[in-house]
């Protein structure tokens, strides 16, 4: 399981890295199956990847009923192998040590072993711990409940071993990322069939038009102008009615491809890049802070884009090479090899090149691909932070930043370019060499009687299309390899696996009363323990303030009441149910969310409140704009609720932003209500605006609000004052004055700021 | 705050509009706003005083007495500028976006437009069209306009 982490590095080294690992870990399991005595059960396992002296090495910690195994493989190269048993075991502990951690084993006391991991595998340490923990107190309790504890742990095994399965096969089961382009053009085989045999018969009557050529120039042309035979007039008219019906003939069915084949590739990437979206919608909250929204939006606009041309110009293209390749090989043979043979002569010569060609190309088009991102990644930074820039003056700095990206992209396409601008003539060239080589064997043909005038006219015409589709094919490798780049891109994002499932909990839960509590709740965020064990008990309609220094914990413990987050340890309860077990959907209809950054969508204000509840009337949305004070400032707008707002559009103050979103939360009447330093962002004089809609959403909902605002504390039943990942005072405002703790010395701080 | 039964009644005198409220008071100078003026313009109707505060709100003007009805249209008909965009003669090219010409319910004119973003749609055929002086203009369904005031009209959104 500790293997698989969420895109650390560029995902083709992963792969890389991957395959001798998985092998080396099959090899340990297997080493230490055979250290196992009969009926002795495997609870757990847990992967080590360093050793004493903090060199990457991957060794194995089994838990089974009866003992503690670890296997390593030494430097030496020989298996190591250690036992102890669970009764002589005193504790595990796990100490964090910045960037690794290590696991000491314990025993009377003193420290008998110790193993170190990287601080990536604190999340699985920590499940194996627990589960250690788990099994000692089964054995330590006695045999009656040992034998409930066995049948669960069995389930455990067997659900862990089925994790592991399934993650192993997810990332590569088909590596090329173009083969598995087809699986999603699955559901229109039909289109695609009937696309794929127009190609050919286009291609086919394509290849007609030479043909008639020949019987043009030998029984007409040439009788004509010997003047030895009398050529029948109808004859001309014959093959001008010919020649004119194959070229209506191709340019019909090529039509008829060009629509097919269209019409699939958009099916195709429109399918891609819905189901892309609905995939990132399901992706937690902890992905999205840590990938460039820039990189997400070049994803899944223009690689799904390179795809769409890939598929419905460049492929269909190359099978029509290939076709009228082969076909024309045939043709040429068919008339007269040895011609065919001099004809084809440099095709060798031409391999050679693309292939050199492809192999430069592919390299400048990855690379132009991640300069491109790069690219976007700037755009997408510095235009909405474009009120940051300019007001430290910093515009010159984010044009030389971007001009530092599109030099890049610039790079790029000109090492492209160079490869490309030598491989055309030279292309040309060849064609050239070619038909100089069928004219001149031609010629002697010609002399010799071998051949007449006009089979040796379509050779000419028939070299003349082959080559030509020599150089759209090499052109193929190129947008292949960019599709390729672009398909990978989007397949990586398609595979990352929800860490936090959505719908794994399928309680529906429905309307929830609103208590909530944290029990023992710890959270672990990469190496940093964030929560570090916070009990604590909310009535139903009473209002939490969470107070403390910036960093200790106040906004991830709203996100796990949220569910945003799973807690590392504990758990979180709503009316007396584990989160964990309940559908999240459901239970998130519960919540009402007003943030310090109110966010408001591309739309009009109407829109806006009833984002939470779209079918809402009219009248309810008033309502609720009315109870949350923005509706006197909504109806000085021009468009009064149609005014447009969000990212564009109608300018609208902080505070006003804020009373639309504290709307919006009171028109889907939540149970839970959820208030991040709701007021902390505004003045004074808005704040009461705000406060006084804040009072009309506040009764009788559970509320947990993290403030600094006297006014918004002062309406707690009770404060909630966080230090360092943990509670250090609860009470009431007055109660935690005169305590002289935290609280007081933080609200002390607060009025020197304001009144200073 | 909902309109039925009605708690005030609308006079004019000279200075206006006039509302008189449950308990008697007067006020002057009151003006009619239409709360969704693009999407619903009869539907939610408020009464604000001079001032910009809001007296009462009106969900539904059909339910309103016929008397009261009278004077709010009238009132309303005097503030509402929202042409009806008819057909779209000819969009041309401008020095800062695009100049339209077009014929409204309230005879042909032109504007200019600034950018993409001067037009909104609202719902699904519903435009606004926002000129550079800030009038609003509306197309109540795209697919009711002529076929050649729809292909000018493509052109630019």
């Amino acid at each position: 399981m500790p293997f698989v982490s969420f895109n650390k590095g560029p995902p083709s080294h992963q792969i890389l890295i991957r395959s001798t690992p998985t092998d080396l870990t099959d090899t340990l399991l297997a080493h230490a199956d055979t250290k196992l005595v009969s009926g002795e059960r495997v609870l757990a396992r847990f992967q080590t990847d360093l050793d004493a002296s903090l060199h990457f090495h991957r060794g194995i910690i089994l838990l089974t009923d009866k003992r503690l195994l670890h296997v390593e493989k030494a430097r030496d190269a020989a298996l190591g192998f250690l036992s102890w048993n669970l009764a002589e075991i005193e504790d595990l502990v796990l100490e964090e040590l910045g960037a690794t951690a290590a696991i000491h084993l314990m025993k009377g006391g003193v420290q008998i072993y110790e193993w170190r991991i990287t601080s990536g595998h604190m999340r699985e340490a920590d499940a194996f711990l627990a589960r250690f923990k788990e099994r000692q107190q089964v054995l330590r309790s006695g045999t009656v409940s040992a034998q409930i504890e066995q049948a669960k742990a069995g389930a455990l095994t067997a659900e862990s071993a089925e994790d592991e399965l399934e993650e192993s096969e997810s990332p590569g089961s088909l590596h090329n990322p173009l083969l598995r382009l087809f699986t999603f053009s699955r559901p229109w085989y039909k289109l695609m069939a009937l696309g794929f045999a127009l190609t050919m018969a286009s291609t086919l009557s394509g290849l007609l038009a030479p043909w008639l050529t020949m019987g043009l120039v030998d029984n007409v042309l040439i009788p004509l102008q010997s003047e030895t035979d009398s050529v029948h007039i109808h004859q001309v008219y014959l093959f001008s009615l010919k020649l004119g019906g194959a070229a209506l003939l191709t340019w019909m069915l090529n039509w008829g491809k060009t629509f097919v084949i269209a019409r699939v590739a958009e099916r195709v990437t429109s399918r891609m890049r819905r189901e892309t979206f609905e995939h990132l919608q399901k992706l937690s909250l902890s992905y999205f802070s840590r990938k460039r929204t820039g990189d997400l939006i070049s994803r899944i606009g223009s690689d799904t884009d390179h795809i769409s041309l890939f598929i419905s110009i460049n492929f269909i293209d190359f099978i029509c090479d290939i076709l009228q390749f082969v076909f024309t090989a045939v043709i040429l043979f068919s008339i007269n090899p040895l011609l065919a043979l001099a004809a084809l002569g440099p095709v060798p010569v031409v391999g050679w090149l693309v292939q050199r060609v492809r192999g430069h190309l592919r390299g400048g088009f990855a690379a132009a691909s991640r300069a491109w991102s790069q690219m976007t990644s700037v755009l997408s930074d510095t235009i909405p932070g474009v009120r940051v820039v300019k007001a430290f003056a910093q515009e010159q700095r984010e044009v030389d930043r971007f001009r530092a990206a599109d030099q890049h992209i610039f790079d790029t396409n000109d090492r492209v370019n160079k490869t490309w601008s030598f491989f055309t003539p030279m292309i040309e060239l060849l064609t050239d060499m070619g038909l100089l080589i069928v004219w001149s064997v031609g010629a002697w043909s010609v002399a010799h009687k071998g051949i007449t005038v006009g089979v040796l006219t379509g050779f000419v015409l028939y070299i003349r299309g082959f080559y030509g589709r020599v150089e759209s094919m090499s052109r193929f490798m190129a947008s292949a390899q960019r599709a390729a780049a672009s398909a990978h891109r989007v397949f990586e994002l398609l595979d990352v696996k929800p860490d936090m499932p959505t719908n794994d909990g399928s309680r529906k839960i429905g309307r929830v009363k609103g208590e909530i509590e944290f029990r023992d709740v710890k959270f672990r965020h990469g190496s940093r323990q964030v929560i570090k064990g916070v009990n604590l008990k909310i009535a139903p309609g009473e209002m939490i303030g969470l107070v403390g220094a910036s960093g200790a914990g106040k906004t991830t413990l709203v996100n796990l009441a949220c569910r945003f987050f799973d807690v590392s340890e504990g758990a979180v309860l709503v009316d007396g149910v584990d989160l964990r077990e309940v559908d999240v959907v459901d239970y998130r209809r519960n919540l009402g969310l007003v943030l310090q950054e109110p966010y408001l969508f591309y739309g009009t204000i109407a829109e806006n409140i009833a984002y939470g509840k779209p079918h809402a009337t009219r009248g309810e949305i008033i309502a609720a704009a009315r109870a949350a004070r923005a509706h006197d400032f909504i109806m000085k707008l021009a468009d009064a609720y149609d005014s447009m707002v969000g990212e564009r559009g109608q300018q609208l103050s902080g505070g006003e932003r804020q009373r639309i979103s504290i709307a919006r939360a009171l028109l889907i009447d939540p149970a839970i209500l959820i208030l991040d330093e709701a007021t902390s962002s505004v003045d004074t004089e808005t704040e009461r605006e705000i406060q006084a809609a804040l009072d009309n959403l506040i009764t009788g909902r559970t509320t947990i609000a993290i403030a600094h605002r006297l006014g918004t504390l002062r309406r707690a039943n009770r404060l909630v004052v966080m230090e360092d990942g943990r509670i250090s005072e609860i009470g009431k405002h007055e109660e935690l004055m005169h305590s002289s703790g935290t609280y007081a010395r933080l609200h002390e701080a607060m009025m020197e700021v304001n009144n200073g | 705050m909902s309109s039925t039964p009605l708690n005030f009644t609308l006079e004019r005198d000279g200075t206006g509009l006039v509302l008189v409220d449950a308990a008697g008071v007067r006020h002057q100078k009151v003006r009619p706003v239409r709360l969704f003026p693009l999407t619903a313009p009869t539907a939610w109707i408020g009464i604000v005083t001079a001032e910009g505060r809001e007296l009462s709100s009106i969900e539904d003007i059909d339910a309103l007495p016929n008397d009261v009805r009278q004077l709010l249209l009238e009132a309303l008909a005097n503030r509402d500028f929202v042409p009806v965009i008819r057909s779209i003669e000819n969009v041309v090219r401008a020095a800062n976006g695009h100049r339209w010409f077009v014929t409204t319910d309230r005879g042909p004119t032109s504007f200019e437009t600034e950018s993409d973003e001067s037009i909104q749609q609202l719902g699904d055929s519903r435009l606004v069209v926002i000129d550079h002086r800030n009038t609003r203009y509306l197309i109540p369904d795209v697919n009711a306009l002529d076929k050649k005031s729809r292909q000018r009209l493509e052109r630019y959104y």
